[in-house]
């Protein structure tokens, strides 16, 4: 893989000559791996390229802050852009912590505003949505945990929380319009969030969720750490995305110093991904049947997926795949003896899959409940920048994997198969398609796994590079900048920061009581939202 | 065609319960015997996430699955925190999530016991000594027992229920 100036037709090249002429080059632009470039804008020139962009049918997928980048003095936004497979980062610099939003024009810039005012303290002009996001209203006002000047340190807060500083839901009022609070202590085995449901009878009139209970300080956590020690920092970022994080994270520092992964390195990580990904697809599937009362399915998923999970133990010491990943490759390698078993079990394994499938797929009640339940949009896709398999059962054309192949999946890539329905049925159809995708991707890779090493000795550079993974959820963002040997700038973004928006969308229409299937069909972690 | 009758002709969908694990049998029973003499048959438990990366939460769901079935040993997870004996907490106490967890224990009815899972819980594991966490579940809530692991497997949590049954009755 090397670093690549982008083609003529390429929509950011495109982008770029049209914005900003044709003197913009290099090194005003600097080029990264996967049809990456980034530009730095002046503000009449942002506020020119926002609203083309946006005709352009350019999706925002993510937007950070950054502070002292490239020497500079004070923050610096930077807006990362996808379209038709290349990105463009646009790099501004602003002055006194302010800037104006563009929430109106990208939604997706909702939360990534909000978080920005609350990491860094930056005041959004014209934003429509000025509450408080990630540090909930018991963090003292003022607190900016993600600036230089503050040392990551215990803080106090407090405990008494005045009428005023309540955090407000928006208002739905009107006859026969009632509240039902949910959260963010949940009945079941479940991480924590809120859901003020607005309802009508039974129907639910909109939902509003609100999240970042179990924020933990991720990114601020490896700032000034060694490079080598973020990788379980990376892995607790969601436990069933151990991973895909991981392998963001080593892939954004093996960019930024020139680190050439050995092939063998990446044939074993890919087998990591896809198993970790069919381990979350199954547990999903049973979910979902749990959630409309047909235990026979759930059990019989539930069952696989304990095998499959016993099988990762086999492999690698962790059920859940966690201490494989290191930067430069893999930590262990795994005996060809291993594998031909783990390709052995995986044929009965998928014949086991095609069983259960066809048992919940003949079954009328199940797909009544799941059939026309939680539509998501197509049109939605693009404004929320909505990704993985819920983009996917709606008509979307999204995999990472395809668009941005990393590592083997320019060789094993999965054929994108999209539904159009978008509701729960096809997001379960979907998602187990995905599987016996997946274990057909391992088969083929067990078969031509190369010799070799397993890790490079290259030592890591200074310097800062984006990588795109597809995990189980979808695409999974990750901006590291190293800086002197240490981590200055973690920045990740899961799907599940992106697809919440979906689910609230997803769920007004429909009666409360579906409310736990639609849920579950996108099966969203907080965790990897709430960092 | 799905109607009653083929219903009724058609093979029953069932099949042998996984491969017995005596490991689990084992520990299953012996805290089986410990609720029928302590819990009145019967313990109940309330999950509670106050900041982990769920990999705790899918280890403790497993606990429900086939291999393990841990409700045919008398252990229920409940909804609600007032029909719960013990109060299973993962993930290191995040200020966000301190009001909710002290309205949680509260809510218990005594005699009560707090069980953290996971290396988080039991010290705040990686994110000891930071901004956002206020560090183990020990600092607010009294601790009955540890149960360490990233993330502790499910016969590492049944282990650690058993020594928690076996103490539990000797508390003054």
């Amino acid at each position: 893989m090397t670093i690549q100036v982008l083609p003529d037709d390429d929509a950011a090249t495109r982008a770029i000559r049209q914005l900003f002429g044709t003197a913009a080059v290099p090194p005003r632009i600097t080029y990264g791996y996967n049809r990456e470039c980034s530009i730095e804008v002046s503000e009449p020139e942002f506020a020119l390229a926002i609203p083309w962009l946006a005709s352009r049918k350019f999706v925002l997928i993510s937007l950070f802050c950054v502070e002292c980048f490239r020497e500079g003095a004070g923050h610096s936004l930077l807006y990362v852009f996808e379209r038709k497979g290349s990105i463009l980062t646009l790099v501004r610099n602003i002055t006194g912590a302010r800037a104006t939003s563009i929430a109106t024009i990208f939604p997706s810039a909702t939360w990534p505003e909000r978080e920005c005012r609350d990491g860094f303290g930056i005041e959004f002009d014209g934003a429509f949505d000025t509450r408080r996001l990630i540090l909930h209203e018991s963090y003292p006002a003022g607190f900016h945990p993600l600036e230089k000047s503050f040392s990551n340190t215990p803080i106090t807060t407090t405990r008494d929380i005045s009428a005023a500083d309540e955090y407000l839901f928006r208002k739905v009022s009107g006859e026969g319009i009632y509240q039902v609070p949910v959260g963010p202590v949940h009945a079941g085995i479940i991480e924590p969030g809120h859901f003020r449901f607005s309802v009508i009878g039974e129907t639910v009139f909109n939902l509003e969720i609100r999240l970042f209970y179990t924020h933990r300080g991720i990114e601020k956590l490896a700032e000034g750490k060694d490079p080598h020690d973020c990788i379980k920092i990376a892995e607790a970022v969601s436990g069933d995305e151990s991973v895909a994080n991981a392998t963001g994270f080593c892939m954004a520092v093996e960019r930024s110093s020139g680190i050439t992964v050995p092939d063998r390195a990446w044939y074993l990580r890919t087998i990591l991904c896809e198993s970790e990904r069919i381990c979350s697809h199954l547990n999903d599937l049973a979910g979902m049947l749990t959630d409309v009362a047909f235990p026979l399915g759930a059990s019989q998923f539930a069952v696989l997926r304990e095998e499959m999970v016993r099988e990762n133990e086999r492999l690698t010491g962790s059920r859940f795949l966690r201490g494989m990943l290191c930067i430069g490759g893999v930590s262990r390698d795994i005996s060809t003896d291993t594998l031909a078993g783990f390709r052995d079990f995986l044929v009965q394994f998928r014949k086991q899959c095609k069983i259960g499938l066809s048992i919940v797929l003949s079954t009328p009640s199940v797909i009544d409940r799941f059939s026309q339940t939680g539509i998501i949009k197509k049109q939605l896709l693009r404004p929320l920048n909505i990704t993985g398999p819920a983009a996917r059962a709606s008509g979307g054309v999204v995999d990472v994997r395809v668009n941005h192949p990393y590592g083997m999946y320019d060789r094993f890539s999965p054929a994108p198969r999209p539904l159009c329905d978008g509701d729960v049925l096809a997001r379960f159809t979907v998602k187990a398609a995905e599987i016996m995708d997946s274990l057909d991707l391992i088969k083929q890779v067990i078969n031509t796994m190369p010799d070799g090493s397993i890790k490079s000795d290259e030592p890591i550079r200074d310097g800062c590079a984006l990588a795109l993974v597809e995990s189980t959820r979808g695409q999974n963002l990750c901006w590291v900048w190293v800086r002197e040997g240490k981590i200055n700038r973690y920045k990740v973004r899961t799907a599940s920061y992106c697809n919440w928006l979906a689910l609230e969308h997803a769920v007004p229409g429909n009666i409360i009581a579906d409310f736990p299937v639609i849920n579950k069909s996108l099966n969203l972690s907080y965790a990897g939202t709430d960092l | 065609m799905v109607n009653a009758f083929s219903c009724l002709i058609k093979k029953k969908v069932t099949e042998t319960r996984p491969l017995p694990d005596d490991e689990i049998e084992q520990i299953g029973r012996a805290i089986k015997r410990e609720i029928d003499a302590r819990f009145g048959r019967s313990l109940a438990i309330r999950e509670l996430d106050a900041g982990s990366d769920n990999a705790a939460e899918i280890e403790i769901n497993n606990l429900s699955n086939a291999f393990y079935d841990v409700e045919r040993f008398g252990i229920t997870f409940v909804a609600s925190p007032r029909h719960a004996d013990v109060l299973l907490m993962t993930g290191a106490v995040t200020h966000n999530m301190e009001i909710a967890t002290r309205k949680t224990y509260d809510a218990m009815s005594s005699p009560k016991f707090v069980v953290a899972v996971g290396d988080d819980a039991c010290d705040g594991g990686i994110y000891a000594g930071t901004y956002a966490v206020l560090g183990g579940v020990d600092i607010i809530l009294p601790v009955d027992l540890k149960i360490s692991g990233n993330p502790p497997s499910p016969t590492q949590i049944l282990t650690g229920l058993l020594a928690l049954m076996r103490t539990a009755g000797k508390k003054p």
